[in-house]
């Protein structure tokens, strides 16, 4: 069984900086990965003998410096390992893929590092083949160095359609459009206060440029209603916010409503000095900020545990770097504020991919005078019940059960999700297994 | 490059060295991983694990077909009857 001082869980901007100080505080640092390698979702590596999709400067020199640091520090790498949970004696759970063995793990501290999930709303045809998150178009990109095949459409909200759309662009392949909720481009913004973070603005000017120059229309104030099958592929249908509608056929479709933390059914926070083990969350888990906050986070989660543990305080720019990106997110959140209402979504939409749950059988469930709870409605209605564990449901679910019964407490996420594990489904033979090691031996 | 393959559903589908399984099926233009207990179709979605909607049966084993490396020979199958929920 292994045993150190902090199992860093993640080898994204957070993990890979919550591994680096930790070991520079003279802990003993494992960390897990599910991959088979390290950067996550943002430094997603490409494969091997791939040219790299064009990246700016200050983030290729991020990602080295980052890289050999960890390669420096004395942290030993379990790839192809998915964290499954803390179980009730105080063991982390993982499941190492490469072997097919479920390991416990005995750490003092655990860093989490899971990163965020993209938000995606329910609309007709979302879960057909051929639509996936527009970060889920990114990564692959990054991995593959080569732009999805075909004509994409990149609708929902945010900065990172821009990003990706640029990206596509410059690996030869721009999308036919970007459809827009809101509209940074509308009079009276300007002196936001975006100067907070510069860099912001170099990078969103760098994408614009690359996007405006491919001539990818974007579509602001724009909804995406719906996608149905079409003898060439797919048909997107779009609403602008004089209520015009246009129609695209396109091969693919990348939704993006923002990022979330990937944080459902993760062990509770446990940072008393007394905790055993002392679990506590970094980056984009903890506070979706984005890359550059999470390596900073990451660092500082790595000083809270060293002093927890005894290693004495210390102290890094982090939380004033933090605080400026804090405040640059909710700039942009100001600038990409939508600027067209929700759209009526028809009953027949799937909500909950997984158990093949719709916004239909939602409304019958929550009908009647009694107000169930959230853990109701994922008990009795297979809302959050399926394999993702309600990551891609639960906050929507949440939502729209809020919205029905106007007047009644809001329902969040956690309402549905819990805390519990295993966080990803796992064979009941390694499990078992597992628990066996831990059995006396006399 | 290499001209390694793995078979999808019996059929050969050439890889790259540390490619996706993920990537070499949608390379090879098979956007639709077959029938999820659920109903819909698996596929796909999120890219890093989370969605659970591109699992598939590498050598018997249900996997993540975006974090799952593919590898020389193996046999990747959609989820079948077996894998309906009871």
């Amino acid at each position: 069984m292994p045993k150190c001082d902090v199992l860093v869980v993640g080898g994204g901007p957070a993990g890979m900086a919550a591994a680096v100080t930790a070991s520079q505080l003279g802990l003993s640092v494992e960390m897990i990965e599910q991959r088979r390698t390290l950067g996550g979702a943002f430094f997603r590596q490409p494969i091997e003998g791939v040219r790299p999709i064009p990246q700016r400067a200050s983030v290729k020199a991020r990602w080295h410096k980052l890289s050999a640091d960890m390669s420096r520090a004395p942290v030993r790498i379990h790839y192809g390992c998915v964290f499954l949970g803390v179980d009730s004696d105080g063991f982390v759970l993982f499941e190492d893929r490469q072997v097919g063995e479920v390991v416990r793990c005995a750490a003092r501290a655990v860093i989490i590092a899971t990163g965020a999930i993209e938000k995606v709303h329910p609309i007709p045809g979302w879960d057909r083949p051929g639509v996936s998150t527009a970060g889920g178009l990114q990564v692959m990109m990054k991995e593959t160095g080569q732009a999805p095949k075909g004509r994409i459409l990149l609708a929902g909200n945010g900065p990172l359609l821009i990003a990706a759309a640029a990206q596509m662009a410059m690996v030869g392949n721009p999308p036919v459009a970007i459809v827009e909720s809101g509209d940074p481009m509308r009079p009276g913004l300007t002196g936001l206060g975006l100067l907070v973070a510069p860099y912001l603005l170099v990078e969103a000017f760098g994408f614009l440029r690359a996007v405006y120059g491919a001539g990818v229309p974007w579509l602001r104030g724009a909804r995406i209603e719906g996608i149905e099958a079409h003898a060439q592929g797919l048909q997107a249908t779009v609403v602008r916010r004089n209520g015009e509608r246009s129609a695209f056929v396109v091969d693919r479709v990348g939704l993006h409503e923002g990022i979330r933390s990937n944080d459902m059914g993760l062990p509770a926070i446990a940072d008393a000095s007394t905790s055993s083990p002392i679990v506590i969350r970094a980056g984009d888990c903890s506070e979706p900020l984005g890359a550059l906050a999470a390596e900073a986070d990451g660092a500082l989660a790595a000083r809270k545990v060293a002093a927890l543990l005894g290693h004495g305080q210390s102290r890094g720019g982090e939380q004033a770097l933090l605080g400026r990106l804090r405040q640059a997110q909710a700039v942009l959140a100001k600038l990409f504020a939508p600027t067209i209402a929700p759209l009526d979504v028809p009953d027949h939409t799937t909500l909950c991919r997984c158990e093949g749950r719709t916004i239909g059988d939602l409304k019958n469930l929550v009908a009647g005078a009694d107000l169930k709870s959230g853990r109701e409605v994922k008990h009795n209605g297979r809302f959050s019940m399926g394999s993702c564990q309600g990551r891609f449901c639960a906050a929507n679910t949440a939502e729209l059960m809020t919205r029905l019964r106007p007047g009644a407490p809001p329902v969040v996420a956690s309402d549905l999700t819990g805390q519990r594990w295993p966080l990803r489904p796992v064979s009941i033979a390694a499990l078992v297994a597992a628990t066996k090691v831990k059995a006396p031996v006399d | 490059m290499s001209s390694e393959s793995f078979f999808w559903m019996g059929k050969p589908i050439p890889f790259r060295a540390g490619e996706s399984v993920a990537a070499a099926l949608e390379a090879a233009g098979i956007l639709s991983f077959g029938p999820a207990p659920g109903g819909g179709p698996t596929r796909y979605f999120c890219g890093i694990g989370a969605c659970q909607c591109c699992l598939v049966r590498i050598d018997g084993c249900v996997r993540e077909a975006c974090l799952t490396p593919a590898c020389s020979g193996a046999r990747v199958e959609e989820l079948g009857a077996a894998d309906a929920k009871v």
